[in-house]
């Protein structure tokens, strides 16, 4: 083994890349272009610690590429943060906000440090700090950042707040992942479980079946699933099974009750994450069975929304002959071995960059409604997402028809075309 | 009838006689109290008014002497129907009060006087001796007064009028000033004085010899009359100042009044209540800690702590600077004494009192100490057990402590009833009813203060019972209830654990009391419930460090919502809060679900209308009552969209708003965190070791309610580092940001090789890696193995950056060792656990950062990476890793030995070595004072049985071909509630197989009550019997795996007799 064939996040991003820029037989000036983020930036933060000594962190901004619209990502907050891993999330941003056709770019900032060893007063100086480095490359019209790992919305005001006294106004666009009432949206709590289902019913529309006639089982009962069930039962589907994660005993177990089960009693009986306690459980009338078998159950659907790499080459064969549909509320949930298990046996997958788009999406809705400083009521929300979500799995699906490509496939070359017609029509390649 | 009226007229004649009794003591009260008249005058108003006080005034008369006076009730000449009394002040006779009939009257009880007449002559002696020296003290101050006021006057004569006013008043302290001024003036070295105390010596030695002959009398008078004269003060104003002789008699006139209260203190045999009496009486004698020489009080301190509060030296060593006199006066009101009582207060209650006078004496700004209170507690002294015990025969409970351990175990629960059904003594249950009527109905608990318990350098916390009560109903039940506490918390002093400790520490034989603390509970009503806003416990010294910035002596503070019960002891589902006094800023759960999921689930709190102590789930109880909990804006955060915001009192709606146990606000807006960093600063300077203190806060006032020398688990002491071992046994060194802890038996190790990871190709071997450890951690037995790996275990996101798990891919393990290696010139920063640091400690699992590149520390890469791997047969399916993972079976690379790992925080120092297991693990216990836990006497006596049992099987009837045993028994490991693990290899019909299970499991039941008997540990069935077939062997299915395994292989155990 020599270090350079050691694994390399930004690497293994660009071979995704080619074996869909090969697909769409793309020239070699735009794969040249795409291949490699557009502007990087690295700068020190020096900040005051506590203690009264300084010290000095190092920032990072990259965005990849910005032909659609202004870059859109997080900024993350991580010990030891290379280079490499943020180019390779930018590139990723890219796709997904293409995929989903939101006039937006693909950027990944961050910070080298970690939160746990930071006072609140710390973190609070190396936001502004890293505001004060970008507030000229950054904007509501150039570039988005958002909350991501160890980041939230606390840290976006302090951003926000900073960007705008440097400006001399108000600009709430500039940054997105804020609190309602402060600039924030509606929505953001249902938006990737309610997307998730927007696109399954698209996907059953397509195979022409009945939403009442099918049955899913759900792994997972975080925020994503949960949405994910309600907007599923109101079109007439039956969850029979949820799997969710035990704190007390660290392992899983899974919830079955062959009638469908009741998605608020289920809430009532759940901790905050997700957590559902066993034992009610057991009293309101469910089956407890190990973690594992949310996968092995004879449904139509499989929705993985907690972890990555949940169905993997071992454990596809014991998936029901009778599952039809895979959508992936999770990043990753599915392992290429396993990917290609469905493949060759016809299961229907629904991406993971395009089911679980509903929340990049809000985050645009949050970018459109700041820059014109009016709010949206919930409905409209929902209303405008359920059209994107549609609009984005119609473009993807009609592309996996006409071409026979396997949908995952698909996505990557409907994202990657996207820009690279992008980057033509405005003359850069 | 007539016999009626007869008592009725007695009666009446008895009354009439006490009322003329009082009018007479009130009349003399009334002509005393005209101070301003002459002395003479005032006494013969005095004699006039004591003949009406008389059974028969008309033939009373009265009579006082007073120097070379007499004053008379009129004329008359002294008769035999006399009575008399002596009028003293100080002791010294200053006169005589005499009573007379003038003519004979029918015998009563004291010739014609009664009873009731003798006490009368007696109070109104005392009363004029008192009226005397009040006189003199007033004429002192008046010739004093002119003295003050004549500035003009040679200062240097103002001792003469001093001294003398002591001469004129008191010969006997005169006489007792007057050498102490003789020796002072020899200590000074005056020739003159000394010349002048060899006669007084002299005389008086050569006395105490002729005293045997019976002539000493008048040389006596003679010699002594020149400590009686001036004549050593003159000496004295030769050589000193006025001021000095002044100041000097003074501090002698101070301590010869207090010489009563230094007698009954210096003395050890004096009781508790003598004790109690003397200290009451100092506080009218001498106000305000009057000014006695800092020798003296020094002593009274002393001998104070030494009655009190505790007689080990190193106790009072520190204690005696402050302890007060005056601490005593009011806390004596709250201290039941039985009678006779030798008793102390036991070792919680001196902690937390000399806890409170050190943060008192030091509470001064800029300390940091700021407010805190302490809540009302009343004491009951540690031999009322003793008195309890006697009072109601139960003598035989001593032998209990010398019995076995079975026998004392299976005895406890017909002790503790004994005790619950035995009486107190009255004077206890007296003392009891007026504590209860001084607290009132507020819940209290009752806490065991043990002369054991908190002593320096013992770790006896928590082994007695403390108690809660609720405290509510009428008197006698609440009364009851006390009783019945404080009997079970007796009873507990005769449990086995306490026991078991003791003999573990050769402490049997030290004589073990049990005071009784009882503590007002710290808290606030909040509809049917009863808690604080929040308590905990802190410790000066962190033992717990998430990150590089965070120094040992930062201390840390545990804090829960609700009771502190939760906080002081770790509770496998829920979290406390940590808090760092010396990095107050610093927060262990940063990311916002972090913060969530570590925030605190149930709260612990009296109910009081049921009674009990309760565990309440958090969301429940602030939906039912949140508005009103005690303090809610300090305690919790709403969690809102992304955000966790701290709370508007007005604004809170506890039915819809997502309340989060985040403390932020008592963290960030109040003083907090560093009022209990310099608490615990102080005291660790004063009592010069670390220390923890328990607290509880009502959401108005901090209150503190323990305070020990920092205790620690048995397996968080700091280890001894043996210094002598080869190298090569050496697996590893480390010597930064190292905490206390030791792991005796490592049987296996998981290492994760830096380099190699780091190289990985692919995101899938990377996260094969965190798979591959996950299942690891399932098949590896339970806490005897370590996971070292490269940089962040757990890490998010990068996997890079080290191996991916969860906590849960990791739980069994019993250590997590990071590796910091250095690559081109940097190197990674470790995460300390962070990302389920608080798992880590509620779990007990080690956390270590290894340094290899750093100079000084080992890092035995041969024995890592040369020693036969078995990943690829434990996990086949993670073979292909088996460069980067390496699993190594110690015992067997090793020719049996085991990984021991020992850290000791104090030196900084950590190591893990190769160690006969036999060997004993802790070598140096006075160091470490661990516990007696030696697993060696529960695996030894498991393998015994287990031979027996097999010795009894027969394997034919019961179609057995082989008996395996594996797990902790095989291993040598096995704890006090750890079961047995048998392997059968099983060939026959089902009723064989019937038949064998249910004569397993009678053994299996019998083992498990022989061991209770033996730990106190209770198991459903001690015996965990697996039975695999031929077939199971074949397809190496489900337990049959241990048969000849690669590593930790079942051992053949053979059958029949």
């Amino acid at each position: 083994m020599s270090g350079n064939s050691a694994f390399n996040p930004f690497e293994m991003a660009r071979a995704q890349f080619d074996k869909s820029a090969d697909l769409i037989g793309l020239d070699e000036g735009t794969r040249d272009f795409l291949r490699t983020p557009m502007r990087e930036y690295q700068f020190s933060i020096p900040v005051r610690m506590d203690d009264g000594s300084t010290k000095v962190f190092a920032g990072f901004r990259v965005q990849h590429n910005d032909s659609r619209g202004p870059c859109k990502g997080g900024i993350r907050f991580h010990p030891q943060e290379t280079i490499d891993t943020v180019r390779a999330l930018s590139m990723w941003m890219t796709w997904k906000c293409a995929v989903a056709d939101i006039p937006l770019g693909g950027g990944k900032g961050g910070v080298v440090c970690d939160p746990h060893n930071l006072s609140a007063r710390e973190q609070e100086s190396i936001c502004r700090g890293w505001i004060r480095q970008l507030a000229r490359d950054i904007g509501p019209t150039i570039d988005v950042p958002a909350p991501d790992v160890m980041t939230n919305a606390q840290h976006m005001l302090w951003m926000l707040d900073e960007y705008e006294a440097i400006q001399g106004g108000h600009y709430p666009g500039v940054i997105t992942g804020k609190p309602v009432g402060m600039g924030g949206s509606l929505g953001r709590t249902q938006a990737t479980g309610y997307g998730v289902i927007y696109t399954l019913r698209e996907a059953l529309k397509e195979l022409e079946i009945r939403p009442s006639d099918t049955t899913a089982s759900v792994q997972g009962f975080g925020n994503v699933s949960q949405y994910a069930i309600e907007l599923y039962k109101q079109l007439g589907g039956t969850v029979v099974c949820v799997s969710s994660w035990d704190q007390e005993e660290m392992t899983t177990y899974a919830f079955k009750k062959k009638d469908g089960v009741d998605l608020d009693e289920l809430r009532g009986i759940t901790d905050n994450f997700g957590g559902i306690d066993k034992a009610k459980a057991k009293d309101l009338g469910y089956e407890v069975l190990p973690g594992d078998d949310w996968l092995i159950q004879d449904v139509d659907i499989l929705i993985p929304s907690a972890l990555e790499n949940q169905i993997t080459g071992e454990n596809v064969e014991s998936i029901s002959k009778g599952v039809k549909i895979v959508a992936e509320g999770a990043n990753g949930p599915t392992t290429p071995e396993a990917d290609a298990v469905f493949h060759q046996r016809g299961v229907f997958c629904i991406p993971d960059f395009l089911a679980n788009a509903g929340g990049v999406t809000c985050s645009y809705f949050e970018q459109v409604q700041s820059n014109m400083n009016y709010f949206w009521d919930m409905e409209e929300v929902l209303g405008k997402l359920d059209m994107k979500m549609t609009s984005a799995y119609m473009a993807v699906s009609g592309l996996a028809k006409k071409q026979d490509l396997y949908m995952r496939d698909a996505a990557y070359v409907v994202a990657i075309n996207r820009v690279a017609t992008a980057c033509k029509n405005r003359g850069w390649v | 009838m007539s016999r009626f009226k007869d008592v009725q007229d007695k009666l009446l004649v008895s009354l009439n006689e006490r009322a003329k009794e009082l009018k007479c003591l009130y009349e003399v009260e009334t002509i005393l109290n005209q101070a301003d008249k002459d002395l003479v005058q005032v006494f013969e108003e005095v004699v006039k008014a004591i003949e009406p006080g008389w059974q028969y005034p008309e033939i009373c008369r009265a009579e006082i002497e007073y120097g070379d006076k007499t004053i008379r009730s009129g004329d008359f000449e002294p008769t035999p129907w006399l009575l008399e009394a002596e009028i003293k002040a100080h002791g010294n006779i200053l006169g005589n009060l005499h009573v007379y009939y003038c003519e004979e009257r029918p015998q009563e009880d004291h010739g014609p006087f009664l009873d009731e007449e003798v006490r009368l002559i007696k109070s109104l002696a005392g009363r004029l001796g008192n009226f005397l020296l009040f006189q003199q003290l007033r004429k002192m101050e008046e010739s004093w007064q002119a003295i003050e006021d004549k500035e003009s006057a040679p200062t240097n004569e103002g001792w003469r009028m001093a001294v003398k006013m002591v001469m004129g008043t008191d010969q006997r302290l005169y006489l007792q000033i007057s050498r102490k001024m003789l020796n002072h003036l020899c200590s000074i070295g005056v020739e003159s004085a000394q010349i002048m105390l060899q006669e007084v010596d002299q005389l008086e030695n050569s006395e105490d010899v002729l005293g045997e002959v019976n002539v000493a009398g008048p040389r006596q008078d003679q010699d002594l009359g020149l400590l009686r004269s001036l004549v050593p003060f003159e000496l004295a104003a030769e050589h000193l100042g006025s001021e000095e002789i002044i100041l000097r008699v003074q501090e002698w006139i101070q301590e010869d009044r207090a010489s009563f209260l230094i007698k009954a203190l210096s003395d050890p045999r004096s009781s508790l209540s003598q004790v109690a009496d003397v200290v009451r009486r100092s506080r009218h004698v001498l106000p305000d800690g009057a000014d006695l020489a800092p020798t003296t009080t020094r002593s009274l301190h002393v001998n104070l702590c030494e009655h009190f509060l505790n007689d080990q030296l190193n106790f009072i060593r520190i204690a005696k600077d402050y302890v007060k006199l005056d601490h005593f006066f009011t806390l004596l009101d709250r201290i039941i004494i039985p009678q006779d009582s030798h008793g102390k207060l036991g070792g919680k209650g001196a902690g937390l009192l000399l806890a409170k006078w050190i943060l008192e004496s030091n509470s001064g700004e800029g300390s940091g100490v700021g407010e805190f209170k302490v809540p009302q507690t009343w004491y009951l002294v540690s031999d009322g057990i003793l008195k309890f015990i006697h009072y109601n025969d139960l003598e035989d409970v001593h032998i209990q402590k010398f019995r076995e351990i079975d026998d004392i175990r299976n005895g406890y629960p017909n002790i503790i009833q004994l005790f619950k059904n035995s009486t107190f003594p009255p004077d206890i249950v007296h003392g009891l009813s007026s504590a209860l009527d001084d607290f009132g109905e507020i819940p209290l608990i009752v806490r065991s203060s043990s002369l054991l318990e908190d002593r320096l350098g013992t770790a006896f916390s928590g082994k007695y019972k403390s108690l809660f009560l609720p405290n509510q109903g009428s008197k006698q039940e609440r009364l009851d209830a006390l009783l019945d506490a404080i009997a079970e918390i007796y009873a507990s002093v005769f449990g086995p654990d306490p026991l078991e400790y003791r003999r573990e520490r050769g402490l049997l034989e030290f004589h073990e009391e049990m005071g009784i603390l009882i503590q007002e509970v710290v808290g606030r009503k909040v509809g049917k419930y009863f808690l604080p806003s929040f308590a905990g416990v802190a410790f000066s010294r962190n033992e717990f460090r998430w990150s590089p910035r965070i120094e040992r002596d930062d201390g840390l503070i545990r804090l829960v919502p609700g009771l502190g019960t939760r906080a002081v002891d770790r509770i496998a589902d829920d979290y406390p809060a940590l808090a760092v006094p010396g990095k107050p800023n610093l927060r262990v759960n940063v990311a916002l679900d972090e913060v969530v999921k570590y925030a605190p689930k149930a709260l612990d709190l009296i109910n009081l209308e049921s009674s009990t102590f309760e565990t309440r789930d958090l969301k429940e109880l602030m939906k039912e009552c949140g508005g009103q909990y005690p303090g809610v804006e300090n305690v919790f955060s709403v969690f809102d969209q992304d955000m966790l915001r701290k709370p508007v009192k007005l604004m809170l709606d506890p039915e819809s708003d997502h309340l989060v146990g985040t403390f932020a606000g008592l963290f960030d807006d109040t003083p907090f965190v560093n009022q209990v960093g310099s608490i615990l600063k102080v005291l660790e300077d004063k009592l010069g070791s670390p220390v923890d203190v328990e607290f509880a806060h009502d959401g108005q006032d901090f209150y503190l309610l323990q305070c020990r020398p920092q205790s620690y688990n048995e397996d968080e002491l700091p280890a001894p580092i043996p210094k002598d071992v080869a190298e090569e046994k050496i697996i590893f060194s480390a010597n930064r940001y190292v905490s206390n802890g030791w792991l005796p038996d490592v049987t296996h190790l998981v290492y994760v090789d830096p380099e190699r990871y780091a190289n990985l190709a692919t995101k899938e071997e990377l996260q094969g890696v965190g798979r591959a450890v996950s299942k690891l951690n399932k098949v590896l037995p339970k806490r005897q193995f370590i996971l070292m790996g490269p940089g962040r275990w757990g890490s998010r996101g990068d996997l890079k950056l080290g191996v991916s798990i969860t906590y849960a891919d990791i739980n069994n393990t019993s250590m997590l060792v990071e590796i910091a290696k250095q690559s081109g010139n940097y190197v990674p920063d470790l995460s300390f656990g962070t990302h389920f640091f608080q798992d880590l400690v509620e779990a007990r699992i080690r956390y270590l950062p290894l340094y290899p590149d750093e100079e000084d520390v080992l890092f035995n890469t041969r024995f890592l990476l040369g020693s036969d791997n078995l990943l690829s047969e434990m996990v086949p399916e993670y073979a292909h890793l088996e460069d980067v993972v390496r699993v190594i079976d110690v015992a067997s690379v090793s020719e049996g030995r085991v990984l021991r790992v020992l850290m000791n925080a104090d030196l900084d120092e950590a190591v893990g070595i190769l160690s006969d297991p036999e060997q004993s693990s802790m070598p140096d216990k006075q160091v470490a004072d661990t516990s007696g836990f030696e697993p060696k006497q529960f695996w030894q006596w498991r393998l015994r049985m287990v031979e027996k049992v097999a010795s009894k099987l027969d394997a034919e009837k019961f179609g057995v071909v082989a008996l395996y045993l594996f797990g902790s028994v095989k291993n040598a490991t096995s704890g006090p509630a750890s079961d047995i693990d048998l392997l059968v290899h099983f060939r026959g019909e089902d009723c064989q197989r019937m038949a064998l299970e249910e004569w397993l499991e009678g053994w299996g039941l019998c083992l498990s009550e022989m061991n209770y008997l033996r730990t106190g540990y209770r198991t459903d069935n001690l015996l965990d019997v697996h039975l695999v077939t031929d077939e199971d062997i074949e397809n190496r299915t489900s337990f049959a795996v241990k048969i000849g395994a690669v590593t930790d292989a079942a051992r053949h155990i053979p059958t029949g007799p």
